[in-house]
């Protein structure tokens, strides 16, 4: 028994709407509708593994805010403007100044490191928990 | 049919829906599109419908589920409500699309509108416990990849009941 005698003709109907719903369904940008949480969001300065800077980023709106942080082999100056943040100058012992070229950052992701200063630098939100777990 | 066979056959395809179930997380579709299933256990679940009408399949979705959970040790998580939502989802649209034109969906078609709808019911389920839109991106991946799971589903349906006797179905 062929599966052309089991099938009905609005079985196909359905299974040729279903196929066009998601194609049409494919084109549709679901990514861009993130949530923009940018109240709650806080600038981390870390150094040698302790949080020594934790500041809200919604004063950087207006003008740009100046940090100077001291590490081991001297200081970093990190700029905060507008909802981002820079190494803007790295010390002069830096062989690489990684920091200085990774640039701005602006969202909960990414994260700058100086590794010989030991500085991290990063964007976290205060009402980030974890949501549940299963395995 | 009498109470006693229908609790036994009950039992025996609620134990087909679990080792289904096993068997399912043994092949790893979940490495294509994250979230995919074989969805094989819902061909106990529509010749639940076929065999016993509303109450006897309801009986046989839960039972499932909850006894799946249990023994997969996922029982109050994530993913037992994931499970539940697209299994009561699933089986409500199958059940009424069954009843109400038998003659114009064959069990294909059933079968198909089952696996759309549990993915449906899933994607949403999960949007409400994340809270985060870009989750239904996947939606239309994996209505694309239930429609040939449905297919099959249904075809091992219908070759079941047609080859069951018919002091069972009644036809």
């Amino acid at each position: 028994m062929k599966i052309n005698d089991i099938i009905t003709f609005y079985d196909k109907i359905l299974i040729i709407m279903i196929i066009i719903a998601s194609l049409l369904m494919l084109f549709v940008p679901f990514y861009y509708s993130q949530q923009g949480d940018s109240k709650n969001l806080y600038l981390i300065i870390e150094s040698n593994g302790e949080e020594i800077k934790r500041f809200p980023l919604e004063n950087t709106f207006s003008e740009p805010v100046l940090f100077e942080v001291e590490g081991p082999i001297g200081i970093h100056k990190i700029e905060a403007y507008q909802g981002k943040v820079r190494v803007k100058e790295a010390p002069e012992d830096d062989p690489l100044k990684i920091c200085e070229k990774t640039g701005w950052i602006e969202q909960q992701g990414p994260i700058i490191i100086c590794v010989p200063n030991r500085i991290s630098i990063w964007i976290e939100s205060s009402d980030a928990e974890v949501d549940g777990m299963s395995w | 049919m009498i109470r006693t066979r229908k609790i036994v056959i009950i039992g025996l395809l609620v134990g087909l829906g679990l080792i289904m179930h096993f068997v399912e997380t043994m092949l790893p579709l979940t490495a294509v599109v994250p979230g995919a299933k074989l969805g094989l256990a819902n061909i106990v679940s529509l010749i639940g419908i076929v065999l016993f009408g509303f109450s006897g399949g309801l009986q046989i979705v839960l039972l499932r589920i909850i006894i799946g959970s249990l023994l997969a040790g996922t029982f109050m998580t994530i993913n037992f409500y994931l499970s539940l939502s697209g299994g009561l989802i699933s089986f409500f649209m199958m059940y009424f699309v069954y009843k109400f034109s038998k003659e114009k969906f064959s069990l294909i078609g059933i079968s198909v509108i089952g696996a759309v709808t549990h993915n449906i019911g899933q994607i949403v389920i999960a949007y409400i416990i994340i809270e985060n839109a870009a989750i239904f991106y996947y939606l239309p991946f994996l209505t694309l990849l239930a429609i040939p799971t449905g297919i099959s589903v249904g075809l091992v349906c219908f070759f079941t009941v047609s080859s069951l006797p018919t002091s069972l179905t009644g036809r």
